[in-house]
């Protein structure tokens, strides 16, 4: 793969002698760190760029399971290639983006969930800690033993501020609720995504929730062999798992749209582009399970509301 | 009373995830006492995931799927076998680049196969099988004797193993290739049938420690689910001391370390979760430094054995 690469580019090089159009983009690659099946993070900003790529008209590509050592030469070799919009789908890419953009001031880089923008370095995230305090709120409400777990694989500022949301969101529901937290250190490992959530379930947690990749169907097949309560993240998970209480989803797809709107017509900047609860596009709460009750509902709404109103604050930010 | 619950939870969380590990390991014996190094357990550990989701996905048995698993992985075995013995390469090299095939292979199968479902196709698997009176001893029960069918197998291969390897003639015939395949050769044995024999019941191995995922633990295929289990058993391997049972019990112990640190999780949350994570990789580099300075491999095993050569 990268040979073939390596050619094309060459091939590139050859073709397309000046930068890129100034305004709106023709081009725009995604480079992403795991499989673009895993029902997570990757699939979603694998169809985020290419379903707006056909809708808005420019042309997508995209490299998958790219891992550390390799980050920069895939990178640079899409920019090389006279991609206009470059983006590296998640935070672990933002050290390569830097070293790459500082090398291509004519390309516009991205860093979903990034740490640091640039004047070629725009960043995307999301309110992560608002929609785990929902989360948080609707476990600690439902919970019967007061105990509630929230697995996690590594951490950083999704894992660490969606932990701290989901823990003050269910200290609002029930101030004695435990919350028990596992770390993986693996996004795929199933087995260990299972483990954990037995570990959790044995140790009293009766709603769990899974936040890694693939691992995550390792955890929500514990949550179902033992009769508890998960909660999803990215879609509305209660399609495919009925012990779902609420999902909390965190649309990378909704999100990529926004700013790719933007790209197309030439507006994108090297800034941050955050997702909260406002901008239902990206970030939104899911289904609720059947067997939550009106008032716990109407409280979730209620907090929703404070939320875009700006009188709940939840940290960190 | 407390403690007895956790040592129950530990017991039952060693089996499950070291089960897998136990599986590759055994493998990796089979395949070094018969001269050859198996680098590419973790590939077909994944072929046998695939085989084992694709065969359940297609006929909805559990049976069917652990035998399309085991035969996904006798082929492995057999391609690895082919490019050790046949084409000679080296074996280090070849297995990774069986490693780096089935990667990819089996993540492009799995799309095919499951198409958009891909990563939540549900599978028909095995459910666990409580052994009469055993499962209602306290602590031991539910953890060891209410497993799936799959460990009890694990505990019956192992057993029929050693006993195969250490005790008839044809363990003897391969361990003997494994140690000197030229006077083997002059002895009558036949060398290369007997290590393919091994390298193809190696892959098979592999196959159900991907089967044991997919089957009993998951009842899905998700690409990379393996997670390393195939390297960790490369350790488990020389810890064992290329002892079926060894590496048996090698596998167990990290599958241990592995369960212990998720309880260490809850019990001491102040320590960097990091610290609890490496326990397994740091127990095994410690056992390989105690105890390998006097393990011995078999004398020949990575040279590939050339007739006509002396």
């Amino acid at each position: 793969m990268q040979l073939k690469s390596r050619l094309l580019a060459g091939l590139a090089a050859l073709m397309l002698a000046g930068p890129a159009a100034a305004d709106g983009i023709e081009r725009a690659a995604i480079v992403m760190p795991g499989s673009i099946s895993d029902n997570g993070w990757n699939q979603a900003g694998f169809e985020g760029l290419t379903k707006a790529g056909e809708a808005l008209g420019f042309e997508a590509a995209f490299s998958e399971s790219v891992h550390q050592p390799e980050q920069i030469e895939v990178l640079s070799d899409y920019a090389r290639r006279g991609y206009d919009l470059v983006i590296g789908h998640g935070g672990e890419f933002q050290d390569a983006v830097e070293r790459v953009a500082a090398r291509f001031p004519e390309t516009m880089f991205m860093v979903n969930n990034g740490l640091g923008t640039k004047a070629n370095i725009a960043n995307a995230d999301f309110y992560f800690s608002q929609i785990a305090y929902l989360m948080g709120y609707v476990a600690g409400s439902m919970s019967d033993t007061g105990t509630i777990g929230i697995i996690a694989a590594q951490q950083f500022k999704f894992t660490t501020d969606t932990v701290a949301g989901y823990e003050a969101g269910a200290k609002a529901a029930n101030p004695e609720v435990r919350v028990l937290v596992t770390w993986t250190g693996d996004w795929d490992d199933i087995a260990k995504g299972k483990e954990a959530a037995l570990n959790q379930i044995s140790q009293g947690a009766d709603v769990v929730w899974p936040t890694m990749d693939s691992a995550t169907l390792g955890s929500m097949q514990a949550v179902q062999e033992k009769g508890v309560y998960g909660i999803g993240i990215y879609r509305d998970a209660i399609s495919e798992w009925p012990e779902i209480l609420q999902s909390a989803i965190l649309d990378v797809r909704g999100n990529m749209r926004s700013y790719l709107e933007l790209a197309a017509a030439g507006k994108l900047e090297g800034a941050l582009y955050r997702a909260d609860m406002g901008n239902e596009l990206a970030m939104r709460i899911g289904s609720f399970h059947p067997d939550i009750p009106l008032g716990v509902v109407d409280e979730v709404n209620k907090l929703i509301e404070a939320m875009k109103s700006g009188t709940l604050v939840v940290n960190p930010q | 009373m407390i403690d007895l619950v956790l040592l129950g939870d530990v017991l039952a969380g060693t089996a499950r995830l070291g089960t897998p590990i136990a599986f590759a390991a055994l493998g990796g014996v089979i395949a070094e006492r018969g001269g050859l190094y198996n680098i590419g357990l973790e590939g077909q550990i994944l072929a046998g995931a695939l085989g084992a989701a694709a065969g359940s996905f297609a006929t909805g048995s559990a049976m069917i799927g652990l035998g399309c698993g085991i035969i996904c992985g006798l082929l492995s075995g057999l391609l690895l076998g082919y490019m050790s013995i046949r084409l000679r390469i080296n074996q280090l090299v070849g297995g990774i680049a069986l490693n780096l095939l089935l990667a990819g292979l089996t993540a492009f199968l799995s799309r095919q196969i499951f198409g958009a479902q891909a990563g939540g196709a549900r599978v028909n698997g095995f459910s666990q099988i409580d052994i009469p009176y055993l499962s209602d001893l306290p602590v031991v029960g539910p953890s060891l004797f209410a497993q799936d069918p799959l460990f009890y197998l694990l505990i019956g291969l192992a057993i029929a193993a050693w006993f195969w390897l250490m005790k008839s003639h044809k363990g003897l015939d391969l361990r003997a290739v494994g140690e000197n395949p030229k006077a083997a050769d002059l002895a009558g044995v036949p060398v290369f049938r007997m290590q393919y024999l091994a390298i193809a019941v190696s892959g098979a191995l592999a196959a159900l420690a991907g089967a044991h995922l997919v089957l009993s633990q998951v009842y899905v295929f998700a690409e990379g689910m393996s997670a390393g289990k195939g390297f960790i058993a490369l350790a488990a391997i020389i810890l064992g001391r290329w002892s079926p049972i060894g590496a048996i019990c090698a596998a167990l112990f990290f599958g241990f370390c592995d369960a212990v640190q998720f309880k260490l999780q809850f019990t001491s949350p102040e320590i960097p979760y990091q610290l609890f994570l490496i326990l397994p990789y740091l127990a095994s580099l410690i056992a390989l430094v105690v105890l390998g300075a006097k393990a011995s491999a078999p004398a020949s095993v990575g040279l590939p054995y050339d007739r006509e050569h002396r």
